[in-house]
């Protein structure tokens, strides 16, 4: 059985339940364990804009914390999981900084080495759990539900850090999907960013950019969207109505975390994948 | 320690600001060169339909030295920093990461930051993350916490104090 230290960040564990409570449903099926640690702090990356080096330490202070207990780090919100990654590589290639960064950490007796690794939720499932063991455990196929995949920009860009698929044409999720039974289809709009890192300043155009993604994905007729990061699923799910409004439409599209769709396809009843959270219309869809 | 510290000028930003300086001319000496201005850029950014940022321009002034002029323009804080002008350059060039640089300088240059980035940043001041637990409703309207639904307290500074220290070294010393 593999472990992983399970850093949630700050969005997923103070109003993104569903995907916490869905992740520590399946996990334990898939024969991943994850520890909880103390003391973790933000990763940083909502920073950036502000002062990177803050993001850099922040970040660094998180991996040393995994790092004091021998443990890989599983992140699974993409924007933490980058942030994570980019630090490692700066670090790992760049003494001077890492002995800068390390200067700060002394003083909670913190010291980033470089040998944890990050995964992704990607990451685990697809290169690590693997197709096979997740087909094994299908119990209700999804009936050929007709599913739009949004990747989110900070699972697959920039490559050059190391994404967990390709950032032209990821296609991982897709075969996910197909082996829990689904029908993920292409739509022209599937690289589309959902806005939401323009809610701090520019709340309005943040919603208009989800509103619009989700209306052209209504317009192709699909039966569900699915997504993997807590900032764009509190855009499509949490926010929906009021991103439909933007648009002028009323936006009825059922939005679940790909675990949740692992979950129902597992045969777990909807209440221990924390189907109660989401907002869009997900009893529109008879499955699980 | 203050927001202050970490955002505005004080003496003690002077080596902040200095550092940025050295990252943007870094960026305008061994990158902006690259710059063919072919555009990629901007014809698949985020943020140019809706917003008009054109990241190309970004390059293009950065190349001329206009560093204030940008700083001072609320364009830069348009970015929804979807990486795709740095995955699609021919060249290599990275118009987000100028932005980052950009913005990260207005800030210690003592502007106004936009929005709720204040509020983001002294909420990790005091409680080492960017929101407290919110009240999270269900769909049939129950307000649920965390204990109810079985899972572990958040995960936070143990220490404040000494986690503050660590944030107070960052904004005073040189970084
Ligand atoms: S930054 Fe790259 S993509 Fe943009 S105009 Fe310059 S060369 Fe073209
Ligand atoms: S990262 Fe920013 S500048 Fe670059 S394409 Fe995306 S929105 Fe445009």
């Amino acid at each position: 059985m593999k472990k992983y230290a399970l850093y949630p960040g700050c969005v997923i564990p103070t109003e993104q339940y569903a995907y916490e409570i869905s992740i520590r449903e399946i996990f334990p099926l898939l024969d991943i364990k994850l520890i909880d640690l103390k003391n973790f702090s933000c990763c940083g990356e909502p920073m950036k804009s502000v002062n990177q080096m803050l993001t850099i330490s922040l970040s660094a202070r998180n991996i040393a914390i995994a790092e004091a207990e021998n443990l890989d780090i599983f992140a699974p919100c993409p924007m933490c999981h980058l942030a994570m990654s980019e630090c490692k590589r700066i670090l790992d290639s760049d003494e001077k900084t890492k002995e800068r960064v390390n200067s700060f950490l002394a003083d909670e007796n913190l010291k980033y080495e470089g040998k944890s690794q990050i995964v992704s939720i990607i990451d685990v499932l697809y290169d690590i759990v693997g197709l096979q063991k997740i087909s094994d455990l299908v119990k209700k196929p999804l009936n050929n539900v007709k599913v739009a995949v949004h990747y989110g920009c900070h699972l697959i860009r920039p490559s050059e850090i190391g994404r967990s698929d390709n950032s032209e044409n990821p296609q991982k999720i897709e075969e996910i999907l197909k082996v829990l039974g689904a029908k993920p289809a292409y739509y022209p709009e599937k690289l589309d960013c959902c806005g939401g890192l323009l809610t701090s300043n520019l709340p309005e155009t943040a919603l208009t950019k989800t509103g619009q993604k989700l209306q052209a994905v209504q317009q192709q007729g699909f039966d569900a969207f699915v997504d993997v990061c807590p900032w764009c699923h509190r855009q499509y799910d949490s926010k929906q109505t009021k991103a439909g409004e933007t648009v002028a439409t009323k936006l009825e599209v059922p939005v679940f975390y790909l675990t949740q769709l692992i979950g129902l396809a597992f045969g777990i009843n909807k209440e221990k994948l924390g189907l109660e959270f989401n907002l869009s219309p997900v009893d529109k869809l008879k499955i699980g | 320690m203050s927001i202050v510290d970490l955002t505005s000028m004080s003496e003690s930003q002077i080596t902040i600001k200095n550092e940025i300086n050295q990252r943007l001319s870094k960026l305008r000496n061994e990158v902006s060169d690259y710059c063919y201005q072919c555009a990629k850029c901007t014809s698949g950014c985020e943020a140019h339909k809706l917003l008009e940022l054109e990241p190309h321009k970004i390059i293009a002034l950065l190349k001329r030295g206009l560093i204030d002029e940008m700083i001072n323009s609320e364009v830069i804080w348009t970015c929804m920093s979807c990486f795709k002008c740095r995955e699609r350059c021919p060249q290599k060039v990275a118009p987000v990461e100028v932005l980052f640089a950009l913005k990260n300088m207005a800030v210690a240059c003592g502007k106004q930051i936009p929005g709720n980035y204040t509020a983001m940043l002294q909420s990790i001041l005091s409680i080492g993350i960017i929101q407290d637990v919110k009240s999270v409703t269900t769909n049939d309207n129950k307000t649920k916490n965390r204990s109810e639904l079985g899972l572990p307290e958040i995960s936070k500074p143990v220490n404040t104090t000494k986690f503050q220290m660590v944030l107070a070294k960052l904004a005073v010393e040189k970084v």
